[in-house]
C-alpha cells in the first residue's frame, strides 16, 4: 500500500509503532535494568528508576573471583577483537580469498573463547557457554550438509516417493518431544553415548530435519534448473554441479536456513535437559538459576545471567536480520 | 532428475529421520505398555493396554487437555489480527526506520523461550514493574493464584508467538504488486476497503498457513508454562505437555508418560489430515 503521507499520521504511525517497541522490549529493559542494579535496590517494593549502577552482577556471574591483572587481561582482549573486527572489514582488500580470512577469524575467536578460563577464573556459566557453541555449531553445520542435498532432491525430483517424504516431514515436525525421551535415553545408555556431544547433535538434527528440508526445498526450487544443466553439459556431474553451481546461487537460502536452525537449537530445553546432564546449553542452564531465587545472588544476578544469555542469539539474528526475514517469506515455515 | 539420484541425494536425511524419528516413536508405543520407573528402566513389566486406560480415565487429562484448547481459540486469532496490524504498520515505514521497528517487535521470538519467560515472570514478582502499577491503580497487591496465573499463561504466549505472524505477514505484503493496490486506489478504495479487499484476499493462504502452524505450536506449548507455574498444581494450569512431563517425570511413571505421549501423537495426526490433504493435493499439482 502506499504510505500515508499526511503529516499527522506520520505521526501517530510512529506513536503506534513506539508502543509496539515498548510491548516487546519491556521485559528486556526491566530485566536489564535490574541487572545493574544492587541487590537491595532491585528488591524495593517501589520500583526505583534513580541508582548507582554496578556491574558487580555481570562479574559474577562470568567470574569466580575477579583476577588482579583484570585490566590487563580486559584490554589484551579489546584489543585482539578490534584487530579481528579491522581484519574482517579489509578482508577484501587484502589478497587473500576472503573465505578463508573469516574462517580464520571465526578460529582465532574460538581459541580466545577456549582461552578465556585459564586466565581467569571463570564460572560454570562459561563452560556452558562452550558447550552451547560446540553443539550449536555442530547441530547447525550437520543439519544445513545432509538437509541441502535432501532438500535440493526433494526440489528436482518429480515422483510420488518425494511427496512421501515432504508429508512425513510435516507430520513429525509437529510431533510433541516427550514420546522421544525415553527411547532416546535407552539407546543412550545402551550404545555409551550417553551424555556426549555427539548424541545431543544428533538428537537435535533429527528433531529439525524435517523443517530444514522443507525450508531449503523452498530456496533451491527457486533456482532455475538450466544453470545446472548447463554445468553438467560441460562434464560435471549431478553432484558436482549441485556442490559448484546450486550452492552458491542459493546460499542466501542456506545462511537463512541455517539461522532458523541456530535458533531452534538454540532455544533448545528439553532435549538437551535430559539426554545430556554434564553438557548443558546456556537456556538448560538457566533453569537451574529458577531454583535459586531466594538467596543466591537474587534478582540481579538472575538478571545478569539472562541478559548475557540472550546477548549473542540476538545480535546473530539482527546482523542477518534481512536474510531472516526473507528467509520466512520464501521458506514460510518454522521450526 | 532420476530417482536413483533422488534417492542418493536424500539418503542421509532419510537415514537420520528413520531412525532416530519413525523407530524411537514405535519403541515408544511399545514402551507405553510398560511399567517403568527411573529404577526399573532396563526390566519393564508389560502391562498391555493399562497405561493408555489409565490417561484416558485421568480427569486431570482432561483438564490439562481443556485447557490447551482454551489456549488455542483464545492466542490463536488475537496474535494473528494484533501481528496484521503491527504489520501493516510496519509496512508504511521505510529503509531504516522500518528495519529498527522490525528488529525490536521481533525480539520476543528470537529470546529463548526459557529466559524470556522468567525475565517476564519477573515483571510480577512483588518487586516487579507490573506489580507495582497493578497495586497503584487497584490498591490490592498482585498474587499468582489459577486466575491471574491462567490470564499471565495467555499474555505470555501471545506476547511470545506474535512475532511470528508480523513477520510472515509482513513478508507476504510485500508481495503485492502495487499496480494492484493503486488500480484499486483509482476506483476510489478507502484505505479500509483495499485493506479488506486487496491485502486480505492475497495473504489468505499465508493466514491459513500462519494459524495452522500457531495451532501445532500452541499443542506443543511447553517452556513457558513450564517456567511460570514450576508445576505447581495449585495453579491447576497444565497443558497437555506439562501434563505429561508431569506424568513422567515429576510422578516417575515413565512408561505411563509415554503413552500420554502416544496418546497426544494420534491426536495431533489425526488433526493434522486436513493440512496433510492439502498439502499433498498442492505438491501433486505442482508436479
Amino acid at each position: 500500500m502506499r504510505p500515508i503521507t499526511h503529516r499527522l499520521g506520520r505521526v501517530l504511525l510512529h506513536i503506534a509503532l513506539s508502543a509496539v517497541v515498548l510491548y516487546s522490549t519491556l521485559p528486556f529493559m526491566w530485566t536489564f535494568i535490574n541487572s545493574i542494579k544492587t541487590k537491595r535496590d532491585a528488591n524495593s517494593r517501589v520500583p526505583k528508576f534513580i541508582f548507582d549502577p554496578t556491574i558487580e552482577s555481570y562479574s559474577a556471574v562470568l567470574m569466580k573471583k575477579a583476577p588482579e591483572n583484570g585490566l590487563q587481561i580486559g584490554l589484551g582482549l579489546i584489543a585482539i577483537l578490534a584487530m579481528l573486527v579491522l581484519l574482517g572489514l579489509f578482508a577484501k582488500r587484502l589478497p587473500v580469498r576472503t573465505g578463508y580470512i573469516y574462517w580464520g577469524i571465526a578460529g582465532i575467536l574460538l581459541l580466545v573463547a577456549w582461552r578465556i578460563p585459564t586466565l581467569v577464573k571463570t564460572t560454570g556459566f562459561y563452560d556452558k557457554f562452550l558447550n552451547t557453541i560446540i553443539i550449536a555449531s555442530g547441530a547447525v553445520v550437520i543439519s544445513i550438509v545432509i538437509g541441502s542435498m535432501a532438500g535440493y532432491g526433494l526440489a528436482r525430483y518429480t515422483g510420488i516417493s518425494g511427496v512421501v517424504i515432504l508429508l512425513a516431514a510435516i507430520a513429525f515436525r509437529s510431533l510433541p518431544r516427550m514420546g522421544y525421551i525415553l527411547p532416546y535415553f535407552q539407546a543412550s545408555q545402551n550404545t555409551g553415548l550417553k551424555d556426549s556431544y555427539l548424541l545431543v547433535i544428533i538428537v537435535l538434527v533429527a528433531v529439525n530435519q524435517p523443517f530444514t528440508i522443507w525450508m531449503l526445498r523452498a530456496f533451491f526450487m527457486t533456482v532455475p534448473r538450466e544453470i545446472e544443466e548447463a554445468a553438467m553439459v560441460d562434464g560435471a556431474t549431478r553432484f558436482g554441479a549441485f556442490r559448484r553451481v546450486v550452492i552458491p546461487v542459493a546460499w542466501p537460502g542456506i545462511v537463512a536456513t541455517s539461522l532458523f536452525t541456530l535458533l531452534v537449537v538454540y532455544h533448545e530445553f528439553i532435549l538437551i535437559f535430559i539426554l545430556a546432564q554434564t553438557k548443558q546449553t546456556i537456556t538448560v542452564a538457566m533453569a537451574a538459576f529458577l531454583g535459586g531465587v531466594g538467596d543466591q545472588g537474587g534478582i540481579p544476578l538472575q538478571s545478569a545471567a539472562a541478559i548475557i544469555s540472550v546477548i549473542p542469539i540476538i545480535l546473530i539474528v539482527l546482523i542477518f536480520q534481512k536474510q531472516f526475514v526473507k528467509g520466512i517469506g520464501v521458506g514460510a515455515v518454522k521450526g | 532428475m532420476k530417482r536413483r539420484t533422488f534417492l542418493q541425494f536424500t539418503a542421509p536425511s532419510n537415514i537420520v529421520m528413520a531412525v532416530l524419528l519413525i523407530f524411537p516413536l514405535v519403541y515408544a508405543t511399545w514402551l507405553g505398555m510398560h511399567f517403568i520407573t527411573f529404577r526399573t528402566i532396563n526390566e519393564p513389566a508389560f502391562v498391555g493396554l493399562d497405561n493408555y486406560r489409565t490417561v484416558l480415565a485421568d480427569p486431570a487429562f482432561w483438564g490439562a487437555l481443556r485447557w490447551t484448547l482454551v489456549i488455542v481459540v483464545v492466542t490463536v486469532p488475537l496474535h494473528m489480527i494484533l501481528g496484521f496490524v503491527i504489520a501493516l504498520l510496519l509496512d508504511q515505514m521505510k529503509g531504516r526506520t522500518r528495519a529498527f521497528y522490525l528488529a525490536a517487535s521481533l525480539i520476543p521470538m528470537i529470546v529463548v523461550p526459557m529466559i524470556g519467560t522468567i525475565i517476564f515472570k519477573q515483571l510480577f514478582e512483588p518487586q516487579g514493574l507490573i506489580a507495582w502499577a497493578y497495586k497503584s491503580f487497584t490498591g490490592s497487591i498482585f498474587v499468582f493464584n489459577p486466575t491471574s496465573m491462567k490470564w499471565v499463561i495467555l499474555l505470555h504466549t501471545i506476547w511470545i508467538i506474535t512475532p511470528w505472524a508480523i513477520v510472515l505477514f509482513f513478508a507476504g505484503m510485500q508481495t503485492i504488486s502495487q499496480e494492484q493496490v493503486d488500480a484499486s486506489s483509482i476506483d476510489g478504495a478507502s484505505r479500509l476497503q483495499q485493506i479488506r479487499h486487496v491485502v486480505i484476499p492475497h495473504l489468505r493462504p499465508l493466514i491459513l498457513l500462519t494459524a495452522l502452524i500457531a495451532v501445532m505450536d500452541m499443542f506443543r506449548l511447553f517452556d513457558n508454562v513450564f517456567v511460570l507455574t514450576r508445576l505447581n498444581p495449585v495453579f491447576r494450569a497444565d497443558t497437555v505437555m506439562t501434563y505429561n512431563y508431569r506424568t513422567a517425570l515429576d510422578l516417575r511413571r515413565l512408561g505411563l508418560g509415554n503413552s500420554v505421549a502416544i496418546i497426544l501423537v494420534i491426536a495431533i495426526v489425526v488433526a493434522l489430515v486436513p493440512l496433510l490433504y492439502v498439502t499433498y493435493r498442492d505438491q501433486i499439482k505442482e508436479r
